[in-house]
């Protein structure tokens, strides 16, 4: 299913460009995520990863390209306008809102599609509440519900995130390095809720990850970016095994083989 | 400092003390009503009062965008000159009775928020603040020079009517409405949104949020609750013009009121203004000349020593500051996002 060429691109960019004044952190690169794929992104720090999930999910105009989202052309829309649309995220820098409450952050990231603000006023869903709790309670962080977000430790904070871009129950899942500082054995879980929301409810993932076991083990796709430009793109086996890779992680002799 | 926080809630004394304060604020103008003769109440104490009660209600007015927004409006006083120049105008070129003049003033402010914040409130940080500067000193010499509607700088006169006590009861009303409202507005979603855009507004918006209607829509309560004020204020000073309605300093003292409370807390702006007012009623009595040293050296003591204001003193931890506010301006530049 994953290459087949002749089924829309769920999130698909083309000859994405950004340029942060002189510096090119990307080239015209041309990406695309197929539905019910878990694609990985992976490529040496600074090699435009974080760029490249920015100007896909809107929160940076792009400097010339074009995106896509279910066949739409999303290139002008607001993140919001692309929230609505089943696209969610996390940030490689965390994003919480900390004076609010953990339950007050789950709440506030449901879906909003077509909801007046008028609807703003009324209390929340008792399905919205309980979606949250249940989210809370497989993070880990239930008994942290009515703490302010802000007092939560750095990983938890990470936790909270993957639960708050869960919670709208979106189509494709962008996540940045939402692994980092959380502990292996949790790690292992969410593993599993990715993989059970992938195969089960047909979620789409988009995983940015230094950990290549986490690639490895998850994705049907790895995508290579170095120097803002497409690498290599292949299965993990393919790419861990690719030269320019290879190169480009460890220099031009190779390096030992961590990339495992 | 602990302990007795623990017998303040276990009491829930600030039930009892608002309860209290309430009956008090009621009470206080009956000896006038009740034995005149005796002047136990004078008039200039119920002004000072209703001075007080219009403070309190702009100062949680201007908490609304720049307390739970991250908004620092440095030109709200700009919505009061609106309020009472609409008033005004109405009162003394159309002959309208008040109440209605009020209201239509209030409304002026709302619909010129919509406007002006639709395109400064796409600003982040200090381009906000100094663009509301802007509209501000602009208004001014907008009111200055279009003389046959305002009276240019020679002021416009509304109809007197001196009733102390009933402009205390009607601003003393109005602080409770406005108060209530926004502690309300905390509650709900709404409220909760705002405060998500303070603190984080690229993550607010990539989950979904509009964040522009819900500034916009702050912006406008704020604005026509601070217009019903200057409609007031115009009624109860029989006079207006240009300099005394845009104060300048006006504005910054609604932003030390609120900072000293507790920013973003809905008591915050009531403590503060309440702090302020009477304390200058003091520093203006004795010392007279040094009256705006007292007032800078206050302004310094907060930002150093209670940058969560009184609120977050007293251990309320939804109180932020300016100083984590204006940390977030610069961690975040308009277009260019997350780093
Ligand atoms: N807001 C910005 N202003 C200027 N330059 C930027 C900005 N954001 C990113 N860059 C530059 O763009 C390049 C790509 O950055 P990006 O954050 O996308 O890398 P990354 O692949 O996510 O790296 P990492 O693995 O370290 O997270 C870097 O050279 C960075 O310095
Ligand atoms: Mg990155």
């Amino acid at each position: 299913m994953r290459n087949d060429n002749h089924r829309i691109p769920l999130l698909e960019g083309r000859r994405v460009s950004k340029y942060f004044g002189g510096l090119a952190a990307l080239n015209e690169v041309d990406f695309a995520v197929y539905p019910g794929e878990i694609v990985g992104l992976i490529g040496p720090n600074g090699s435009g990863k974080t760029t490249l999930f920015d100007c896909l999910s809107r929160v940076q105009d792009l400097s010339s390209g074009q995106v896509f989202f279910k066949g739409e052309e999303i290139t002008h829309k607001k993140p919001y306008q692309v929230a609505h649309m089943g696209l969610a995220r996390t940030f490689q820098v965390i994003r919480i809102y900390r004076k609010l409450t953990v339950l007050e952050n789950m709440l506030l990231s449901r879906q909003w599609r077509g909801e007046t603000l008028w609807r703003q006023l009324r209390p929340s869903h008792r399905q919205t509440e309980e979606r949250a709790k249940e989210l809370l309670h497989f993070l880990l962080l239930d008994r942290l519900m009515h703490e302010k977000a802000g007092n939560l430790s750095g990983g938890q904070q990470r936790l909270l995130e993957i639960g708050m871009a869960l919670m709208p129950d979106p189509d494709l899942i962008l996540l940045d390095e939402a692994t980092s500082g959380i502990n292996p054995t949790l790690i292992e879980t969410i593993k599993d809720r990715i993989r059970a929301l992938n195969r089960e409810a047909k979620k789409t993932f988009l995983l940015i990850e230094h950990n290549i076991h986490f690639i490895g083990d998850l994705c049907s796709r790895v995508f290579v970016l170095n120097y803002g430009q497409k690498l290599a793109e292949g299965t993990p086996e393919e790419i861990v095994n690719n030269e320019a890779v290879i190169e480009a992680y460890f220099g031009a002799d190779g390096g030992e083989n961590d990339v495992e | 400092m602990k302990g007795l926080k623990q017998i303040w809630r276990q009491y829930r004394l600030n039930r009892w003390f608002l309860f209290l304060l309430l009956v008090g604020l009621f009470a206080l103008p009956l000896p006038q009503f009740v034995a005149p003769e005796r002047k136990l109440v004078t008039n200039s104490l119920l002004f000072s009062f209703t001075q007080m009660f219009m403070l309190i209600t702009l100062a949680s007015n201007w908490n609304l965008t720049g307390g739970f927004t991250g908004y620092v409006d440095f030109g709200h006083a700009v919505f009061f000159g609106l309020g009472a120049y609409g008033t005004g105008i109405l009162m003394n070129k159309l002959g309208w009775p008040f109440w209605p003049a009020m209201v239509v003033g209030g409304m002026i402010s709302a619909v010129f928020a919509v406007l002006i914040g639709s395109a400064t409130l796409r600003l982040k940080g200090p381009y906000f603040s100094i663009s509301m500067l802007g509209t501000f000193v602009a208004m001014r010499e907008i009111v200055r020079v279009s003389k046959p509607l305002t009276g240019g700088g020679e002021g416009l006169t509304l109809p007197p009517y001196l009733n102390r006590p009933l402009f205390y009861y009607i601003t003393l009303i109005l602080a409770i409405l406005v108060v209530t409202l926004i502690w309300w507005i905390r509650r709900t979603e709404f409220g909760a949104t705002l405060i998500a855009i303070r603190e984080d507004e690229i993550g607010a918006e990539m989950r979904g949020i509009n964040t522009t209607l819900n500034k916009i829509t702050a912006f406008w309560i704020a604005a026509f609750l601070s217009g019903l004020v200057g409609g007031l204020w115009a009624y109860q000073n029989t006079f207006i013009d240009p300099d005394v309605v845009f104060f300048e300093s006006r504005t910054v003292e609604l932003v030390m009121m609120t900072m000293l409370g507790g920013l973003g807390t809905v008591a915050g702006p009531v403590i503060g203004a309440a702090v302020i007012y009477w304390l200058r009623d003091v520093v203006w009595a004795s010392f007279f000349q040094y009256h705006l040293l007292v007032e800078g050296a206050l302004l310094i003591i907060i930002v150093l020593f209670v940058p969560e204001g009184i609120m977050g003193a007293l251990g309320d931890d939804s109180s932020t500051s300016l100083g984590r506010i204006m940390r977030r301006w610069f961690r975040e530049s308009p277009k260019e996002g997350v780093a």
